[in-house]
């Protein structure tokens, strides 16, 4: 099996986004295998690494294993019951599966966004506050600046500033999906983890979303799986093609949309019969 | 415009029966019917229950008239209770003589009261045996303590053995002086009930406190010299008090003895009765409406208000409400938590698996057991294996009398709970597992543990489904009966299971039930034909306090539901 | 790798059909281009005047082509946002048709200098030159085109060196015309015109080599704009193992 070493240079070179600085790796897999049963293999071999501060994308058709990949970095797949993850991955060093992690606490670096968006129903300003009053924080002080913050990170301040306490339910899809971004930030994570973040949104608010992701990579080192590959080739600059559980594909967007090197990358990406 | 197309819209066929039948319109009537037969079934019930309970509060014209029978002349004086159209034949099978020649005669139930002189409160009279009945305006009702209702005439009446008024003289100074010494009396009556089951009540209660604090001494060898000292001259104190009460009692019981009225009877007899045991006393025939609608909300607050007297087939049942309410929320507090906790384990913590089918089919079947079993197993268990135990860890002192070794409040809420667990269980699983995965993950993914997600997110947003549980589960508590009747409920209760005496709640007491109290004026009182009207009427009531119960907890339940409205795809 | 059914297999059928149909008219546009050229020169040995004016008048049609496969191809860009090899492909049909274009100019000027061939009379030169770098690139003209219709990467290579022969010999022609209008100053103005004829045709080679430059982009999503030929031989090589 290859491996997929990312040539970070590339990123420079390709990216059109501007290159700050050198570009280290913030998550790193290897040799990872996951078994949903003991017969039902789900990914086969993983080999790769995702840069820090840079919109890591991972796509290919259902059931690839793109987002089970996903859901290995903050350990969602324990809860699902005979799941078994083989082989390594790693937080900017740290062992993920180590046996004596904080699994709440990793979820605290890693934080994820889902395809549906989930308030909880509870008020605007409570969604935000969740993950700091889990924490144990509940100074009023503490959290309203940290809610502001928060907010406005992820572009929505404006928009709801003066209905803070209505329910998060009477947002609209698009608030709302921003709005989960806005408490995901809230907890100052590490990563984020964008599981088909805009694919039950209409076009203008997924192009809202798209806009935040390209500002909060500055802070933040994004993984999103996606159906849409236009929205891929948009906001990424890494792309990683899956197929049935593999990792067939991983180079900078750029180059993996313009002249992939695997058949299968470039019969998925074109439309054609696989 | 191509005609063709347009007319291939409009149904060529000629609309038969089956194309009638093949367009759905006959399940929409169907339907229709079905619910108007829902409604119609509702609305009679409730519409016969109110007629025939609440009618009962009306003050009826009372009527002088003469029975002649077989030469036999007597006046009659009563209340029309009911008429019925019976056959011939079933009168002369009966031992009738009969003067017309009609197929079927009229016959009236006529409530004559006077159980003290004449016996029997009712009586079945033919139609053709009676005269043209007379309503004199002073013919007079009296609801009495003892020996149900007095009919007759106001003669005169007599204060501490003086006589104060006479009727034949003045008749309505004598009806006013009458209404006022009843005022007094009740006053004096009101003042006694309240020495009695206030102060005497405490009183009792901290002699038994000192009779069990001396017992549980004995039991553990410390009751040496002092500890009798102290104890005798609490006795004694409380005596002293006790002394004091029962003095006041006696003047007061003594004030009222020598009130008397003197009346006389249909036939003309003259009695001379305490004014002692009067309830009130009013002349029917002589009110105008508004003072029969004053009478009425009186004697329905009464009903609602009071305590039942002369074995349930008088007076009020407020403490069968009461402890209807009181057991229902005591069932409502402790099922709660139970139900819920088990739905929270078998679908948030159990591995979904063989285990936990079996489990969840067995407290599906609990819902089909019937509910006697569970009064069965409430006895054997609750009462004397759990409460037998109980006795004699905690309450040692009070054997051989049992303190909760005997079916009480407590043991009939807890066996309600039991009967209704299964409800609350499976419809808090049901909220629990229509609330959306990404929520939890939600939660979960920001780093909360798997009871922070339960307790800040799921448990929130399951409360309309568990409401829904606890409805149910109230509706069926409320009209249950029969296991009841082994676990606590008793047709008399000495008193309410909540009042002053420490600890307030009284959980090891009897206590008076709805439905038990229908069943027992309905079918075990010795006077059915005075208590029928009081079964539909408690009856009613008791739908009405389901009914409220429940709709407390649908609009708690809505307003919670609207919250969490939009999460609901 | 690439082959000439790639462009069948998309699971939009409808896709399929308009680059099918963008790459046939390219290819016909191709075909047009290659008729003008041969009759350009043509016209230019014969000085036929009525064969020139009509190759002027047929570049209108070269023109109308190019403006209409711009548009098929703006219009796949803006609806089917293709990626990879159709991305390809669509740039690279873009960009040869602006060659054809190009060379369509080309074979108008030679058209123009048969005009006033036609019109000065004799020429010394017996056009030899003239007829062998016309069938040159004529040749390398067809060949780019085929190698664009076959996707075939060696072709492609054959005409950017083939490109490198064209140029030796225009400059070969070149110095023997020079030499004609030493010899003879009255034959400056015929043979300036042949020159003219001639550097057209040197550029038609160029067009030929951009082309097929891009069906090398097409096939390998190489850039090998600006290499040389024998560098570019070697990349070949080594990629294509």
């Amino acid at each position: 099996m290859q491996t997929h070493a990312i040539e970070f240079d590339s990123i420079k070179r390709h990216s059109s986004a501007e290159a700050d600085g050198p570009v280290e790796a913030s998550l790193h897999v290897e040799g990872l295998n996951l078994f949903y049963d003991q017969s039902a293999q789900a990914l086969y071999d993983i080999n790769l690494e995702i840069p820090k501060r840079r919109v890591t994308a991972f796509i290919g058709p259902s059931g690839c294993g793109k987002s089970s990949l996903l859901r290995c970095f903050n350990r969602m797949n324990d809860l699902v019951d005979g799941c078994l993850v083989k082989g390594k991955l790693r937080l900017e060093g740290d062992d993920i599966y180590a046996p004596n992690v904080d699994v709440a606490g990793l979820r605290r670096r890693i934080g994820m966004v889902f395809q549906k968006p989930n308030p909880f129903p509870k008020s605007i300003y409570e969604n935000v506050a969740y993950g700091l009053r889990i924490q144990g924080i509940n100074k009023k002080r503490v959290l309203d600046e940290v809610v502001e913050k928060s907010l406005r990170a992820s572009a929505l301040w404006d928009e709801v500033k003066d209905r803070l306490n209505d329910s998060a339910l009477g947002l609209s899809g698009g608030q709302q999906q921003r709005l989960v971004i806005a408490r995901t930030v809230a907890v100052e994570p590490e990563v984020l983890l964008l599981d088909e973040p805009a694919s039950a949104l209409d076009p203008i608010s997924t192009l809202k979303i798209e806009e935040l992701i390209y500002e909060l990579k500055s802070r933040y080192t994004i993984v999103i799986v996606t159906h849409n590959m236009q929205q891929a080739a948009r906001v990424s600059d890494m792309t990683a093609f899956m197929y049935m559980g593999k990792l067939i594909e991983y180079d900078s967007t750029d180059r993996l949309f313009t002249n992939p090197k695997q058949k299968q990358t470039e019969d998925y990406i074109t439309g054609r019969y696989g | 415009m191509d005609t063709q197309a347009v007319g291939s819209l409009q149904s060529k066929k000629n609309p038969g029966p089956l194309a009638w039948v093949k367009s759905g319109e006959p399940m929409i009537w169907i339907n229709a019917a079905a619910v108007s037969l829902s409604v119609i079934a509702v609305v009679g019930l409730m519409a016969l229950l109110a007629v025939r309970g609440f009618s009962h509060f009306w003050p009826k014209d009372v009527l002088l008239a003469n029975v002649s029978y077989e030469n036999n002349v007597r006046p009659i004086l009563g209340e029309i209770v009911e008429v019925v159209e019976v056959p011939r034949q079933q009168l002369e099978e009966a031992g009738f003589t009969l003067k017309g020649s009609e197929d079927f005669f009229q016959r009236t139930l006529l409530k004559q009261g006077n159980r003290d002189f004449l016996g029997s409160d009712f009586v079945w009279l033919i139609n053709e045996q009676l005269d043209t009945p007379q309503y004199s305006a002073n013919a007079m009702v009296i609801e009495r303590l003892e020996w149900g209702n007095f009919y007759g005439y106001l003669k005169s009446v007599t204060r501490d053995g003086v006589l104060i008024a006479d009727a034949q003289e003045n008749e309505r100074g004598a009806w006013e002086v009458f209404q006022s010494v009843i005022a007094d009396t009740l006053a004096v009556r009101e003042a006694i009930h309240t020495i009695e089951r206030g102060d005497i009540g405490r009183i009792n209660y901290e002699m038994e406190r000192l009779r069990l604090e001396e017992r549980s001494l004995e039991l553990s060898g410390s009751l040496d010299a002092s500890a009798q000292v102290a104890l005798a001259s609490e006795r004694a104190e409380l005596d002293a008090q006790y002394k004091v009460l029962q003095e006041q009692l006696y003047a007061l019981y003594d004030g009222i003895a020598n009130h008397s009225y003197t009346a006389i009877l249909a036939d003309g007899r003259e009695v001379s009765l305490p004014i002692a045991k009067v309830v009130r006393a009013y002349q029917p025939n002589g009110m105008n409406v508004a003072d029969k609608l004053a009478m009425y909300a009186q004697r329905l607050w009464e009903f609602l208000s009071d305590e039942p007297r002369e074995a349930n087939t008088e007076g009020g049942i407020f403490p069968a409400m009461f402890g209807t309410v009181m057991m229902v929320i005591l069932m409502a507090i402790i099922v709660t938590p139970f139900g819920v906790v088990a739905a929270v384990y078998l679908r948030e913590y159990a591995r979904q698996g063989l285990v936990t089918r079996i489990i969840r089919v067995a407290v599906n079947n609990l819902a089909g057991v019937p509910s006697i079993v569970y009064g069965v197993f409430g006895l054997g268990f609750f009462v004397y294996f759990l409460g037998g135990e109980l006795d004699q860890l905690f309450f040692p002192a009070a054997l051989p009398n049992p303190t909760f070794g005997t079916p009480g409040l407590m043991w009939a809420s807890l066996t309600l709970a039991l009967l209704t667990l299964p409800v609350v269980i499976v419809a808090t699983e049901e909220g629990l597992a229509r609330i959306p995965k990404s929520v939890r993950e939600g939660s979960l993914a920001l780093g909360a543990t798997r009871a922070e997600t339960l307790w800040r997110v799921v448990l929130p947003m399951a409360t309309p489904a568990m409401m829904t549980g606890l409805i149910l589960a109230v509706a069926r508590a409320a009209g249950e009966v029969a296991p009841l009747m082994l676990v606590g409920v008793v047709k008399l209760a000495p008193s309410l299971p909540l009042d002053g005496n420490y600890p307030f709640i009284h959980l090891d007491q009897k206590f008076m039930h709805l439905g038990f109290h229908i069943y027992d004026v309905g079918f075990q009182s010795p006077n059915v034909e005075a208590a029928r009207p009081l079964v539909y009427a408690t009856a009613l009531l008791l739908v009405i306090i389901i009914a409220l119960l429940n709709l407390a907890a649908v609009t708690l339940r809505n307003r919670l539901r609207e919250r969490y409205k939009s999460l609901e795809v | 790798m690439l082959h000439q059914d790639s462009y069948k297999q998309h699971i939009s059928g409808q896709f399929n059909a308009e680059l099918e149909a963008v790459k046939n008219h390219l290819l016909e546009m191709g075909g047009k281009v290659e008729q003008q050229i041969a009759r350009a020169v043509e016209s230019l040995l014969k000085r036929d005047s009525g064969e020139a004016t009509q190759v002027i008048a047929g570049d209108q049609e070269v023109n109308d082509m190019e403006v209409r496969i711009d548009e098929e191809c703006s219009r796949i860009l803006a609806r089917r946002q293709p990626a990879a090899s159709d991305l390809r492909l669509v740039i690279a049909i873009a960009k040869v048709t602006t060659d054809l274009e190009r060379i369509g100019d080309e074979a108008t000027k030679i058209a123009r200098q048969a005009v006033k061939l036609s019109e000065e009379g004799k020429s010394p030169s017996s056009f030899l030159e003239a007829r062998h770098i016309g069938s040159h690139v004529a040749a390398m003209l067809r060949k780019a085109l085929d190698a664009f219709a076959r996707l075939d990467v060696d072709m492609a290579v054959e005409v950017v060196i083939q490109d490198a022969e064209v140029d030796s010999e225009y400059g070969t022609a070149m110095r023997s015309l020079v030499t004609f209008m030493m010899e003879d100053p009255r034959t400056i103005s015929p043979v300036l015109n042949e020159m003219w004829a001639l550097r057209s045709l040197e550029r038609i080679g160029d067009h030929a080599s951009n082309i097929a430059e891009q069906v090398i982009y097409l096939v390998k999503g190489m850039d090998v704009r600006h290499i040389e030929p024998a560098q570019l031989q070697a990349q070949m090589q080594s990629s294509g193992e």
